[in-house]
Formats: C-alpha cells, structure tokens, sequence
C-alpha cells in the first residue's frame, strides 16, 4: 500500500501525504509540496492503489492564500447582516462566547445552545460531538440538507441508515448493466465514476435516468429522461413487466425478502405466530402450498407463497408479495409512462432489461430523493425492483468504526436534524434554541427557505457564532465570527465514508501553520471550554485523541494507531456485515412503521409541488439546484482559477421554455415563486428538461443581480420521514415562473 | 530512431472536468489562462449538449499545443521566439518573446495565450523539463480518468503508438498540414440493445 511513485519536487521542498480535506465525499490522498513553511503546490498520491485529484483540490493554495481570509476574531458593530465588524482579540471573543452560553443555557436551558459542523474530518467532528455534549447543548445534524431521503429509505429496506445502502445494489464484479438513477458522479462522485466507466469497458450496458442530460447522460448507452421525482412510478412500471413476463426471481424474493411473510390485512402488520398459537412468540409466519397451512418460515420443506390469501386462527391474511403485487398491478406501463414521460414501450423494454441482463448494478443518486418530498420512496421502489430480481449482492460488505464518541467525556449532545431546528427557533418546539454557532458550514446560504431564515429565525436567536475561513453569507449575520484554520492547517482522521466513495483510514496531518490568526476548530473549542471554566476539556494533541478514536473496541480499527496511519493510510480490517439490519434480518419492501402514513409499500406519490397541482398554473417550472464540478457547495465560489472557467450563476432552460417567455439565450431574468425570487443571466441549454429549469447551487447572495435560488426552495417536513429516520430538504421539489427583466 | 513525442487523449474518457487545466495553472504558475483548455462539443455554452432533447450529444474536447511538424506559430513569430526540440516539443523561449502575439493569430488550434503579467505568449511545453527527468507531463499525472497518455508517437511499439492504431485515432484540422503531435480517440457511439 506504501506511496511507490517518483515525485519530482522543487529544491528545498518538502512533500508530505495528506488528504484534500475539502470533503466532497471523496477525500482523495494528496502530496503536499511545502517550501518556507507555505503551501505550493498539491498533487494526487496514492489512494486504493489509483490516485485521484480534481481541479477543486488543486486549487487548495488558492483558497489557502486567498486575500479574503478572516484574518482574526470580529465582533458585530452594527445591525445584522449590515457589515459593520470590530477587531476584537481571541481573549475577548472567547469570553463572549462563553458568557452568551452561559446566559442563554441559564435561561432557555443548555439545549438551546445549537451547533453545526459540516465539510470537516472525523476528529473535528468528534471534538464538536464532545464540545456540545460538554455544553449540554444541541448538534444539529446536518444530512438533511438533501442528503437524507436515501437513508430513510434504507433504514426501511435494509434496516440501517448505511450510507445510501449503495454497495448492496452496485458490488457485482462483472455487471451486464449499469442503472444510474439521479446521479451524475461523472462530474461529482469520480472513484464511482470510475468503477461504472470500467465495467461499462468491460462490456457492461450504462443507462443513465435522469431529467437532466448530464456529463454522465453523455456517456450513457441509454438516456432515460424522466421527469423530476417520479423515480419510484419508473420503478413500478418495469416491475409491472417484470411480473406480467414472470421475471422475477422467486428464489431470492422468499429466501431474502419479507416477500413471502404473511400480512394481516385486518391491521397491515405482519402475522406472528403468537396470533396463531398460544406462544408468546414474534416468529414471522408462511403459508406452505404443500401442505395448505400457515407454518414457520425456518420449517424445512415448505413452499411459502408469494400470492393469495389465506385464513388463519380466523384471519385473513396474504404473502407481503402479494400486496407488492397489487400496488404494481396498478403501474402498467402505460400508466408509468403518463408519470414520467418514458414511453411505455422503453418502461417495458427497460424492466425485462433490468430482470435479464444480470447482474444488473444500480447507483442511486439524491436526484431523485431530492426532485420529491416523498423522495425516500424513489429509493425504496429502486432498491424493490432490485430486491425482487435477485440484483442484491451480499458479498463484501464491510462495516468499520471510529469511536466518534471518545470526547464525550462530560456528556453526550443532544441531536436535532436541521429541518426540525426550524421549528425549535420560531415555535420553541421540541425545545427552544436560542444560539447557534456555526463551523466550518454555511446553513444560512445553504438550507432551504432563505428569506424565511433571515426573515424569522435569525431575529430569534439571541446568539449567532461562526467559525469559518471567510465571511460566508451564514457569517455575515453572526454576532460573533472566528478565523478558522483551513484546509492544509489542521491534523485530521479521514475514516470509510462507505457509499462507495472512498475505504481508507487516511491521517490528514497539518502541513502548514494556521495563517493570519485563524485557529483549528478544535484549538477554538478548547478556549472557549477554558473560558467556560473546563480548562482540562480537550488538552490533548490531535494525534492523541485520533488513538483514542482508533480504540474503538470495534474489529475493524483494532490494533490500529495514529503512528501507522502516518506512515501510510490503510483500508480497516475487514469486518464483514451479515444479512440485513431490519428486524425481520431480510429486505424489506413492506415497512410496518409506515403503515399509518400509507407508506408501508413503495407506492408513488406526486412531488409536493407536482406540476400537476394548482399552484403549477402561476409557477409552471421545475426548479433543479444541481451540484457543479466547480465548487462543494458554497466552497470555492471565490477561487479565482476556477471562477475562470466557471465565471457566474446562470439559469438554465430549455430552448422551447425560453422561446414561450420570450427569453432569448444570455437575458437578465427573474425566477420566482410565492417564497422569494432570484435575478440572473440565462443560458440556454437544450439539456434541460422542457418544464424545469437549473441553477447550479453553492453560489451567494452577492454573485446573482438580486436574490438568492435558496429563497424558492422551502423547508416542509415530510411525516414519514421523520418517522423512519429523519426529515430531508427536497430541494427540487420547487415551483417556480421566470420572467425576461427588461 | 528520433525521438518524437506525442499525445493521446480519449475523449470516450475525458469527462471535461477541468482538473487538466487547473494542472497546468498549478505546474507553471499560470494566474489566468492555461496551457490546455477543454473545449464542449455539443451545445453552445460550456457543459451543455447539442441536438433537441431527448436526443442530444456532448462530449469534452481538451486541447493543449499540438506540437506541430511545421508549428505555424514558429513561422508567425518575428523574434524568433519558438523553437522545436529535436524531439518535436515546440517552445517559447520568453525571454525573447516581445509579446506581438503574431502567433496567437496564426495557430488553428488556439493553444497559445498571453500573459499580461508577463508581456509574453505562453502555452504547453508538455512539461519538457519533467519529461527530461523521466517524469509524465503533471496533466496527464493529474487526470484523474485515465484519458490522457504521452510517448514516443515516432516508436510504433510504443504505448501511444499502439493506441493510436487500435482506435484509430485522429488528430485536429490534419488537413492544414501542420502536422500535430496530439492525436484523439473518438467518443464510442451508444449502445443499443
């Protein structure tokens, strides 16, 4: 695994691995190259026996040295957001902060004091963890900023919010066809890119599904342009001609799925057979065709069925299949194709595609969890359609852990997902926040329904802190804003994404001294925990507590320490995962849980600003906020070398949209809806999907003529998400018009 | 057997993400400009397709100098500024570039740029002073799809020969004769079932 290849370096250089630690999801292994103590240059290292860097990671000296760093503590001198700042000393900040939380934690309780951390390694995260379980206070768990619908849905088929559950539906060696639903990783997700790229060489078949022709689309064999959120009716459909040809896998559906356990429908819940014996017992129960009764699953010989109904101790019950089955009678192709927009005949063609030519892979991308506030049912109707045709792998999975709680040495934090922070603020529920400090993270640019956050949640927080390399929208309200140090600054533990993205256990070691008077976010939790009077929290070296990290107790960290991972970074040990996490032990397409919400199938159900509804008539467009190679969210919008290339928002929109509103390729426009409008250049691009338009996101108040893209989106909570896991932002779930500005 | 070398680049490959020509910033210290840039075939704005959707095309056109035969931009420059290697990389020496940016205007391949900073025309030298310590030019080091590939294109054993010949690939505007060194694969067409 030792880094092999010649590196050719100034005189007078140093090169030190470590990790781009701008945490696209990739955190590819880097050759810093230091002369006088200042970073020079980067360039890829050895990373899974490949090597990977883009051109955002290249451009780390650029956002390293740029002249626009915070370059000390500064206090607010005038109203919120006007721009009037004091240079105030680290001393002065620290007991600022400290006394606020002292006050607001008097007054509200300590769990009003919210924090966010974001774009950072484990031990960073690990000190927040710790410092806000120190506090008594809030983390607010920030996934579901988009992110967080596939591991509802997960959660619900696997039972485990793993990372997208993705490797269950992509580990095949040699796949005969490649489904990519929603995603673009040609342009975002590269290692993944990569792995689809060379079985597509190898042979394999690439159809990409998606309403936007992207760079991956480009490199599709297929193009399956469907409209926004409607993956799980696509889904419905090619298992409606999987079904009616017999294509699906019976052998798999009652060896791994709940398919042929029997369902009560008196109550929707699973029969046991404590509803059929006089035992206690939560065993779940078949029906054997052999011998016409209801048995347990395990009893060798049977035959389960997968479709009827039977009676049993006076009940009426069927195979979970079989209700699978009556949801997919009602999605024939032609009904799927007046959802999506795929011709019908491609929706059948494409199932018994899907049912042959095995294995087939699928990559399941946030499109489609974020074209529709029901978007955790997109994944579920995917990850069915995968279940019922045996395209499951179970072979090497692996599971690893750092023990993200090891600072938790004075109490653990309370957690709250980001959609439900909203609530807490304005209505106090389920407890009031009344601080927020944010690090290394820029909620206020980045979370959806922006002027409501201006407008409403920031007059209510009493205290708003920022920790940060620059004076981000989110800092530009804060009372309080800290330099952080950046990227290259600070030492870090990089541990197994597990989405397929990257596997290593990578040690980021500081490379150059914090610039100007920035501190590494732990450094600031230490100063301020001293001023609040815990000066022995977090007086340790980084290096220290990533050991105390790597002692997890769990099999694939054990025996490893930090001294090794400075030599090299290494994969964990391998710890295999067994079968599934529900509590069945096997796939679920039936989810009890759901079954007040009318969710216990993957049904389809219209995005919440469908342009099927009313609100369609005032604001007919589809508003998509994808994500750029250019920049990680709100990163790198100020990095000249690629603000070069990509030089400012753009809308784009379809030459038949554009031409109905008189738009002409390069106008000033204004896009809009009921929440808030955006003014900026259009482009027109035959790429998008006629009905919707683009604006790539990341970009800030200050680059658009007026407004922001984030004051369109809106911040709603879907119930059942919240119920299974937690509650996503669907940002393409947006209405919009927009108007030529003349 | 002299020496010539070459480019291969696959643009079935090639995703147009750019990290070559930030490469190329990062290796040279170039503020604004770059010595390759990625061109997008298909729509009229960068990373945007051609034909009506749903049927549409794009792919990613990345072009650094074409280390030519017979460099245009030798014959264009009156200083005498550009000069080819023995071994066919074509450069510029700066020191006596006066910046009249003559060659700009004669090279079809628009590879060359100015440097306002430094009053002089720059553009790729294929990293000839990494190439003559045995190291890979810092793009193709850098791509992180495996798309480009650099040798000796005089050498038909050679990688890049080789590669040449089984995809038949082709090199920009040949029939101006100036003879490039930067030879493409084509993108692979779809494949229907």
């Amino acid at each position: 695994m030792a880094f092999q290849r010649r590196v050719r370096q100034a005189p007078v250089t140093q090169v030190i691995r470590t990790v781009c630690p701008l945490n696209c999801g990739i955190a590819c292994g880097v050759l810093a190259h230091i002369k006088d103590g200042n970073l020079i240059k980067i360039e890829p290292s050895d990373h899974l026996g490949t090597s990977h860097v883009c051109l955002r990671g290249l451009s780390a000296q650029k956002m390293v040295y740029h002249p626009d760093r915070l370059k000390y503590p500064l206090k607010r001198a005038g109203a919120r957001g006007e721009g009037k700042w004091e240079r105030i000393s680290w001393d002065e900040a620290t007991n600022m902060v400290a006394t606020n939380f002292k006050e607001i934690g008097e007054k509200y309780g300590p769990s009003s004091l919210a924090f966010v951390i974001d774009q950072v390694g484990a031990l960073t995260t690990t000190a927040m963890l710790g410092f806000v379980g120190a506090c008594g206070g809030t983390f607010i768990d920030p996934s579901g900023c988009g992110d967080v619908a596939g591991p509802c849905a997960d959660k619900a088929c696997y039972g485990s919010p793993w990372w997208y559950g993705e490797d269950y539906t992509v580990q095949f060696d040699n796949p005969a066809s490649i489904f990519v639903w929603g995603e673009n990783p040609a342009e975002t997700k590269a290692f993944k890119w990569r792995m689809i790229r060379d079985a597509k060489e190898k042979g394999a078949r690439l159809i990409v599904i998606d309403p936007r022709f992207t760079t991956t689309a480009s490199k599709a064999d297929e193009f399956v342009p469907l409209r926004t959120g409607t993956d799980a009716a696509l889904a419905l459909g090619m298992m409606n001609a999987i079904l009616k040809q017999g294509l699906e896998d019976k052998e798999f559906i009652i060896k791994h799925t709940i398919g042929p356990f029997l369902i009560r429908t008196d109550n929707g819940l699973f029969l046991k057979e404590k509803d059929v014996n006089s035992t206690e017992s939560d065993k779940y129960v078949i029906w054997d065709t052999k011998t016409n009764e209801a048995r347990n699953p395990e009893t060798p010989g049977s035959t389960p069925a997968l479709t009827g109904a039977y009676e049993v101790n006076g009940i009426t019950c069927k195979p979970a299949f079989q209700l699978l089955t009556e949801l997919i009678d009602q999605y024939p192709p032609q009904k799927a194709s007046e959802i999506t927009g795929i011709p019908a005949q491609t929706i059948e063609r494409l199932g018994i595609e899907y049912a042959t030519a095995k294995p087939a892979a699928s990559y399941k991308g946030l499109g489609g969890t974020r074209g529709n506030i029901h978007g955790d049912l997109n994944f579920r109707a995917i990850c069915t359609l995968a279940a019922i045709t045996g395209n499951i792998s179970f072979e090497g999975r692996n599971s690893s852990e750092v023990n993200m709680t090891a600072l938790m040495t004075r109490g653990f934090p309370g957690v709250l997902p980001l959609l439900n922070m909203y609530e807490a603020i304005l209505e106090d529920k389920p407890y009031p926040i009344r601080s927020l400090y944010m690090a290394r993270h820029n909620p206020i640019n980045q979370y959806a329904n922006f002027n409501k956050i201006i407008d409403e949640l920031v007059p209510r927080l009493d205290f708003i802190v920022v920790a940060d390399l620059f004076m981000t929208t989110s800092a530009q309200y804060a009372d309080i804003v800290l330099p952080a140090a950046g990227p290259y600054e600070s030492t870090d533990l990089y541990s197994p994404l597990g989405d397929g993205s990257h596997n290593y256990l990578q040690l980021q070691p500081k490379v150059i001294e914090p610039l100007h008077e920035s501190r590494s976010d732990i450094n600031i939790f230490a100063s301020i925990a001293a001023a609040m009077g815990m000066e022995e929290y977090l007086d340790k070296s980084p290096e220290e507590y990533i050991d105390q990290m790597l002692a997890s107790g769990h099999p694939s960290t054990e025996g490893i320490t930090v001294e090794q991972l400075a030599e090299n970074p290494r994969l964990p040990n391998a710890h295999a995962i067994q079968g599934f996490g529900t509590a069945s032990g096997r796939f679920e397409f039936y989810t009890e849980l759901l079954k007040p919400f009318g969710q216990e199938l993957p049904v389809y159900l219209e995005p919440m600003e469908s342009p099927k509804t009313p609100k369609a008539q005032d604001y007919p467009l589809t508003l998509l906020t994808t994500h750029p190679k250019y920049r990680i969210h709100s990163m790198f919008a100020n990095v000249s070398w690629i603000r070069e290339i990509d030089q400012g928002p753009v809308l784009e929109i379809n030459p038949a949209d554009a031409e109905a509103r008189g738009i002409v390729d390069g106008d000033t426009v204004r896009a809009f809806n009921n929440r808030g409008e955006v003014i900026l250049q259009t482009w027109i691009n035959s790429g998008i999907r006629p009905g919707s338009v683009n604006i790539c996101q990341g970009w800030s108040p200050e680059h658009f003529i007026g407004g922001t893209y984030q004051a369109m989106t809106h911040e709603t909570i879907n119930p059942a998400q919240q119920a299974i896991y937690q509650p996503n932002i669907a940002q393409y779930d947006t209405l919009v018009e927009v108007e030529p500005i003349t | 057997m002299v020496k010539r070398y070459g480019m291969v680049i696959d643009l079935e490959r090639c995703t147009g993400c750019q990290t070559c020509t930030v490469a190329c910033k990062v290796e040279h210290g170039i503020e604004v400009g770059s010595g390759i840039s990625v061109q997008t075939v298909g729509g009229p704005h960068r990373d945007t397709p051609g034909g009506t959707y749903p049927n549409l095309s794009m792919y990613y056109l990345p072009t650094p100098c074409m280390h030519c035969d017979k460099p245009p931009c030798q014959d264009a420059c009156p200083a005498g500024a550009i000069s080819k290697r023995p071994d066919g990389i074509v450069l510029i020496d700066e020191e006596k570039c006066d910046g009249c940016q003559m060659c700009i205007s004669a090279c079809p391949y628009e590879a060359l740029f100015f440097d306002s900073d430094k009053n002089v025309v720059r553009k790729c030298n294929m990293c000839s002073d990494r190439l003559d310590e045995g190291f890979e030019p810092f793009c193709v080091l850098c791509c992180g799809v495996d798309a480009m590939f650099y040798g000796d294109i005089a050498d038909p054993a050679s990688d890049v020969s080789k590669l040449i010949a089984n995809r038949n690939a082709y090199t920009l505007k040949s029939e101006q004769g100036a003879g490039p060194a930067i030879y493409y694969c084509a993108p692979q067409p779809p494949r229907r079932l």
